[in-house]
C-alpha cells in the first residue's frame, strides 16, 4: 500500500500567496440580501473561500481575495458591491 | 467639474490597464512618438496578471521586433488531451510536433517584459492607480478618472480586462452574467527543472500542454490543464460559471486539489510544492460579451474587455489576441491622428483591421465550439462511454472485446444510442 495522499487545506494553499491587504475592504456585502439567497453560490465558487456559511448567515472576509470577480457574477441577489483594492493593494502575483 | 482635480499634464493617449493589450498598444504608440500614459492598478507591472499558462508566439513576433528576449519558459512541443472518466484512469491522445508555435511562461514575467518594451519606447507607466471612470468633454472620452483625479488625453484605450468596471461605470456594458464567463482556478507547483523534464519525458526547453476533460471538472463544461514551466507546473481547472453554479457541489478549489492528488497524475506531480494559487474569469460566450461597438468617440476597447479571447475547446488563446488587439488599436489611433479626428467614425478602422486579423478570423472559425461545450455530453456522457469501451478492451480477463462490440455495449450501459454517438461525432467534427 502506498502512503495516503497528503490533502491540503485551502487556507494552507492560499497562504503561499503574497498580499498587501488594504485597511478597508474593497468588497461590501449586504448580508440582509443573503438571507433569501437560493444558491449561496459564492460559498462554493469564491476560489479563495472568502465567503463562509454560518448559523447566522453568510460571513465575508476580504483578506484572501484574489480579485477574480466571481462572487459578483454568481450572486443572484445583487448583494455585492465590488471594486478593486485601492492603490496597489491586494494580491501580488509572482508566478501566474 | 466640481470636486475634480484635473492634472496639468495632458497626454496624447491614456491607456487603462498594463496588461498584454494595454502595453502592446503603448509600445506601438510610444514608438510612433505619441505621448502615452498607461494606468495600472497593481503595485508593479504584471503583479495582477494571471492566465492558464501558454502563449501563441506569431502575433507577438509581429508586434515586438525583439521578441527573442521575451521570458519563455518552455516551447510547447508536446500536446496531450486526456479524457478522465474518473481520477484513476484516462484515455489520452498524444501529439508530438517538430515546430513549436506556442510557449509556456509566467504571465507576470511576460507582462513585466512588455512593460519594459513600452517604457523603453518612451511610454509612461503609472502604477498604483485604479481607473474608476472615463473623463468626458462634450460626450467624447477625453481622459480617465481615478477617484478625484482626472488625467486628460486626446484618446483613451480601454484594456482593463474581463472585470469591466470602467466600461460599466460609463454605461457601455452591463455587469457580467454567469453564462458569459468561465472561472479558472490554478496552482503553480514548483520543483527543479530536471525534475520536470524527467517526470514528463521532456528535454531542456521543451514543454508539454495537457488538457483534461471529464472527472477533472466534476463533469462540468470546461476543462482542466497542465502546463510545464521551466521549474514548475501550472495545474488548473476551468468551469463555465453558469454550469458550475449547478454542478460544483464541493468548494471549487477542491477540483484542483483532486486533480493534484489524482492517482492518474501521481507519477507526474511528486515532490512539487505549491508556490502560488490564483484565479481569473475567462470570456467564454465572447460574442455576447462583446460591447456593442469597440470604438466610441475618443475610445477604443481591447483585449478581454472586448471579449477577444478564443476557447478552441482544447486550448485558450487570450494573451496574444489581447496584445494584437492593442497593437491594432495603436495603428488605428495613428491613422485617426493623421486625420486629426478621434471620433468613433474615424477610429472605426480598428474594428475593420480587427475583423481582417487572425483574432476575429479565429474567433469565427471556432464559433460553434462554444455550442458543443455548452452541451454537457462532451464532459459527462462521452467520457463514461469511452471509459466503458476501453475497460472492455483492456481489462477484460476473458480476452479483449472487439472494438465495435465494446462501443456497442458501453453505449447500452450508458443508455445512449450508437447512432446518436455517430451523429454527435459528425457534428463535432463539423464544428471544429
Amino acid at each position: 500500500m502506498s502512503a495516503p495522499e497528503r490533502k491540503l487545506r485551502l487556507t494552507d494553499i492560499i497562504n503561499v500567496n503574497i498580499w498587501d491587504v488594504d485597511s478597508k475592504p474593497h468588497i461590501v456585502v449586504n448580508y440582509d440580501k443573503c438571507k433569501n439567497c437560493p444558491t449561496k453560490a459564492c460559498v462554493r465558487l469564491c476560489p479563495t473561500g472568502c465567503y463562509t456559511e454560518t448559523e447566522n448567515g453568510i460571513l465575508f472576509s476580504y483578506e484572501g481575495c484574489v480579485e477574480c470577480g466571481t462572487c459578483r457574477v454568481v450572486c443572484p441577489m445583487e448583494a455585492i458591491t465590488w471594486t478593486f483594492p485601492k492603490s496597489g493593494k491586494g494580491i501580488f502575483y509572482r508566478f501566474s | 467639474m466640481e470636486g475634480m482635480n484635473i492634472l496639468d499634464q495632458k497626454f496624447d493617449v491614456a491607456i487603462v490597464g498594463a496588461g498584454p493589450a494595454g502595453l502592446s498598444a503603448a509600445y506601438y504608440l510610444a514608438k510612433k512618438g505619441f505621448k502615452t500614459a498607461v494606468l495600472e492598478r497593481g503595485r508593479e507591472v504584471g503583479s495582477k496578471s494571471i492566465y492558464g499558462g501558454r502563449i501563441y508566439a506569431a502575433p507577438l513576433k509581429e508586434i515586438y521586433p525583439n521578441f527573442n528576449s521575451i521570458p519563455v519558459h518552455r516551447w510547447v512541443k508536446r500536446e496531450r488531451i486526456s479524457i478522465m472518466p474518473d481520477y484513476e484512469s484516462m484515455i489520452s491522445i498524444d501529439y508530438q510536433g517538430k515546430e513549436a508555435i506556442s510557449f509556456t511562461a509566467y504571465l507576470t514575467e511576460v507582462v513585466k517584459w512588455m512593460g519594459i518594451q513600452a517604457e523603453s519606447a518612451g511610454a509612461t507607466i503609472i502604477t498604483d492607480v485604479p481607473v474608476t471612470n472615463f473623463y468626458k468633454e462634450n460626450n467624447k472620452v477625453s481622459g480617465v478618472v481615478s477617484g478625484e483625479d482626472v488625467l486628460r488625453s486626446d484618446v483613451v484605450i480601454d484594456a482593463e480586462g474581463v472585470n469591466r468596471l470602467v466600461l460599466e461605470a460609463s454605461g457601455i456594458v452591463k455587469p457580467l452574467k454567469p453564462e458569459l464567463v468561465a472561472l479558472g482556478v490554478k496552482e503553480v507547483l514548483k520543483g527543479e527543472s530536471k525534475q520536470i523534464e524527467d517526470a514528463f519525458g521532456l528535454s531542456q526547453n521543451e514543454g508539454l500542454a495537457w488538457v483534461f476533460l471529464g472527472a477533472a471538472t466534476a463533469n462540468t463544461p470546461g476543462g482542466a490543464f497542465l502546463y510545464t514551466n521551466r521549474d514548475s507546473v501550472s495545474l488548473g481547472v476551468v468551469v463555465l460559471l453558469d454550469k458550475a453554479i449547478a454542478n460544483v457541489k464541493d468548494h471549487v478549489s477542491q477540483l484542483v486539489e483532486s486533480l493534484r492528488t489524482a492517482p492518474a497524475l501521481k507519477n507526474y506531480l511528486q515532490n512539487l510544492r505549491i508556490s502560488e494559487y490564483s484565479a481569473h474569469l475567462i470570456p467564454e460566450d465572447v460574442w455576447s460579451l462583446r460591447p456593442e461597438r469597440l470604438v466610441y468617440d475618443g475610445l477604443l476597447i481591447t483585449g478581454d474587455a472586448a471579449g477577444l479571447l478564443l476557447n478552441a475547446g482544447y486550448t485558450y488563446r487570450g494573451v496574444d489576441f489581447a496584445a494584437y488587439s492593442g497593437y491594432l488599436a495603436g495603428k488605428a489611433i495613428e491613422q485617426a491622428h493623421a486625420k486629426g479626428d478621434y471620433s468613433a467614425g474615424s477610429l472605426s478602422s480598428y474594428e475593420s483591421m480587427l475583423e481582417e486579423s487572425i483574432v476575429i478570423k479565429e474567433l469565427k472559425r471556432f464559433r460553434k465550439v462554444h455550442e458543443v461545450m455548452k452541451n454537457g455530453l462532451l464532459f459527462e456522457k462521452y467520457p463514461k462511454i469511452m471509459s466503458g469501451v476501453m475497460k472492455r478492451m483492456f481489462e477484460n480477463s476473458d480476452g479483449p472485446s472487439k472494438a465495435w462490440d465494446a462501443i456497442n455495449e458501453s453505449c447500452k450501459e450508458n443508455q445512449y444510442s450508437m447512432l446518436k454517438l455517430l451523429i454527435d461525432g459528425y457534428r463535432m467534427v463539423r464544428s471544429l
